[in-house]
């Protein structure tokens, strides 16, 4: 019953070594976050970024179905977590249309091996392959949305520099994220007031409302172009030149830099155990 | 949630994050990438000209990111959905900046979860690129000789009919390799449904909108080349009327039973007739080889006569 322990004593030794130290690590941790404050969403948006986007590469390089599922499973139970799951959910909507349509395209036409279900037929090749793809877009999916709930675009815009983005497109994205609220405001006061005036009626055909649509779009489009004027003289007034480059960019703080690093290379470990698999 | 953007609704036909291939991720990046850099570089030289052009360019490309996700009746179906929207930008502010433009706009899309991080180049592609370019060609095409409404109308739905033919191809190369044109096919009669009625509202949408514009404010529409000079609307010209004649003669030749192996076979047979099928080495030129080779030659014979052209031109 012993023999474990008295002809082959190492697993005994690392199973103890190892949990004491973690013992004592966690503990050490666990005070520390408890001085510190509890801080959440306090990785820095550059690294979430570089994540997220090195998971969702990794997943597409992925030949088994499984890893997508349980990276689905984790991005599910922390959007649990966070109290953000019926957003989370909400949003997967969109993505799955797709991955569905891909899904039901690559089973009904792909592959040799036919199984036959009367009516219809369908191939064990494209069932695997669209299931794949169908995991892969849902967890891919779930990565995103967890960035984009936990991160405002406007942390992103702000540390676009540091990954040398053209100063000209971070202007313009700057620009947009800032009028595109207000233009959505604008369009919705405009639709009301047409609707107001009759001019939505249900009476009217396919041509009619198409013609209030577009008339409302071209009354936007008129309104911003006018609004462009004025901001670009207050723009002056606060004395823009075209040549005025910003040029301060945030460092990344060491413990972030090491946190990426380190899910980089768990990231990269995942791929190659998938493949090994 | 943080994210301070609107919500969207219905059916979209922005590829998500996990549908690609990597290499074709970063394929359709570079792609972008060229003509995102070329629409940086012409806005820039326009806002050393004329510096309001910066605050202009954004505002209506925030207002063309909000239309773009406004809910249009759909004939037909009975449903509504959202216009593409680059064709009518392309029309406004040049398909150049309308390539920067798209690309801002779907990283903002990806906010609320239509498309993806790593599949913004590929969108970029297919919507601002080859729907603001597509649109754009037929509206300058057209506007000279049919009224304005028509030629807007027209720039809608190629533009709308190009972007969704453009993401069942790059659905059909990273998906379908091995049989691209079979799915290309499948990909795009998928889309039908849809896309097609879609096609018909856009042509409507963009036909009324620059209408309206036209008899408002003129000097939006006849704004002049969009910063683009004659030499690189001739060469976007040829380019385009070279593609299309290749684009279909091979269709053609598609129909007519053809194969699309070309003379791939008589060539490799008299070149390197001992070569092994199976080698590694084949198998790479048969999935990268050609295209690569051929991009090669084009990119360096492109950039050593664009290098030297103003000086052949004037001796």
């Amino acid at each position: 019953m012993i023999e474990w322990l008295t002809r082959d004593p190492l697993n005994g030794l690392v199973v103890t070594i190892t949990f004491f130290i973690s013992l004592i690590l966690g503990r050490y941790l666990g005070q520390k976050r408890t001085r510190a404050g509890f801080k959440r969403f306090m990785i820095d948006p550059r690294i979430k970024l570089l994540i997220s986007f090195l998971l969702i590469i990794s997943i597409t390089l992925m030949n088994h179905w499984y890893f997508p599922v349980v990276i689905t499973i984790l991005c599910a139970v922390i959007a649990l977590k966070l109290r953000i799951f019926r957003d989370y959910s909400k949003k997967l909507t969109f993505p799955l249309v797709l991955a569905l349509f891909i899904f039901a395209l690559q089973g009904f036409t792909y592959g040799v091996n036919k199984i036959d279900l009367g009516i219809i037929s369908i191939y064990t090749e494209g069932i695997e392959y669209g299931f794949l793809i169908f995991t892969r877009v849902f967890a891919s999916a779930s990565i995103l949305i967890l960035l984009v709930v936990t991160t405002s675009e406007n942390e992103l815009l702000e540390n676009m520099r540091w990954f040398r983005f053209p100063g000209t497109m971070i202007e313009i994205s700057s620009f947009m994220a800032r009028y595109i609220k207000t233009f959505s405001n604008e369009g919705r006061r405009l639709k009301l007031a047409q609707e107001s005036r009759c001019g939505f009626s249900r009476d009217l055909g396919f041509t009619g409302r198409m013609y209030n649509t577009a008339s409302l779009c071209g009354a936007l489009i008129i309104r911003a172009f006018a609004r462009s004027e004025r901001v670009y003289k207050a723009m002056l007034s606060r004395a823009w030149h075209p040549q005025l480059r910003y040029s301060h960019i945030l460092p990344l703080n060491r413990n972030d830099a090491v946190l990426g690093i380190i899910l980089s290379f768990g990231i990269i470990g995942l791929v190659v155990f998938d493949r090994v698999l | 949630m943080k994210s301070s953007l609107l919500d969207l609704g219905g059916l979209n036909i922005h590829i998500s994050d996990g549908i690609l291939e990597p290499q074709w991720i970063l394929f359709w990046y570079a792609i972008s990438a060229i003509f995102i850099t070329l629409g940086l570089r012409i806005i820039n030289k326009r806002i050393a000209s004329d510096p309001s052009y910066l605050p202009r360019i954004s505002l209506i490309g925030a207002v063309v990111f909000v239309i773009s996700v406004w809910h249009i009746p759909v004939p037909v179906t009975g449903s509504s959905s959202h216009p593409v929207g680059t064709p009518l930008a392309a029309i406004l502010i040049g398909p150049f900046a309308t390539a920067v433009v798209s690309s801002i706009a779907l990283f903002f899309q990806a906010f609320v979860a239509h498309g993806g991080l790593t599949t913004i180049g590929a969108n970029t592609f297919s919507m601002g690129i080859m729907g603001a370019f597509g649109g754009y060609f037929v509206y300058r095409l057209l506007k000279n000789f049919t009224p304005l409404w028509f030629s807007a109308g027209m720039a809608g739905f190629v533009g709308s009919i190009l972007t969704y033919l453009t993401t069942a191809l790059q659905l059909a190369l990273s998906l379908n390799p091995g049989n691209v044109v079979y799915y290309w096919k499948l990909y795009s009669l998928g889309f039908i449904p849809t896309q097609l009625p879609l096609a018909f509202a856009e042509f409507a949408f963009t036909a009324y909108a620059i209408k309206y514009i036209s008899g408002t404010k003129q000097e939006l529409i006849s704004a002049a080349s969009h910063g683009k000079d004659n030499f690189t609307g001739t060469a976007l010209l040829l380019m385009i009327v070279i593609a299309s004649v290749i684009a279909l003669g091979a269709y053609i030749g598609y129909l007519k039973g053809g194969n699309m192996a070309g003379t791939d076979g008589v060539v490799e047979a008299h070149a390197a007739p001992g070569v092994n099928p199976n080698g590694i080495g084949t198998r790479l030129m048969a999935r990268f080889g050609e295209p690569l080779g051929f991009a090669f030659v084009g990119i360096t014979g492109g950039l050593v006569t664009g290098y030297y052209w103003n000086a052949w031109r004037k001796p």
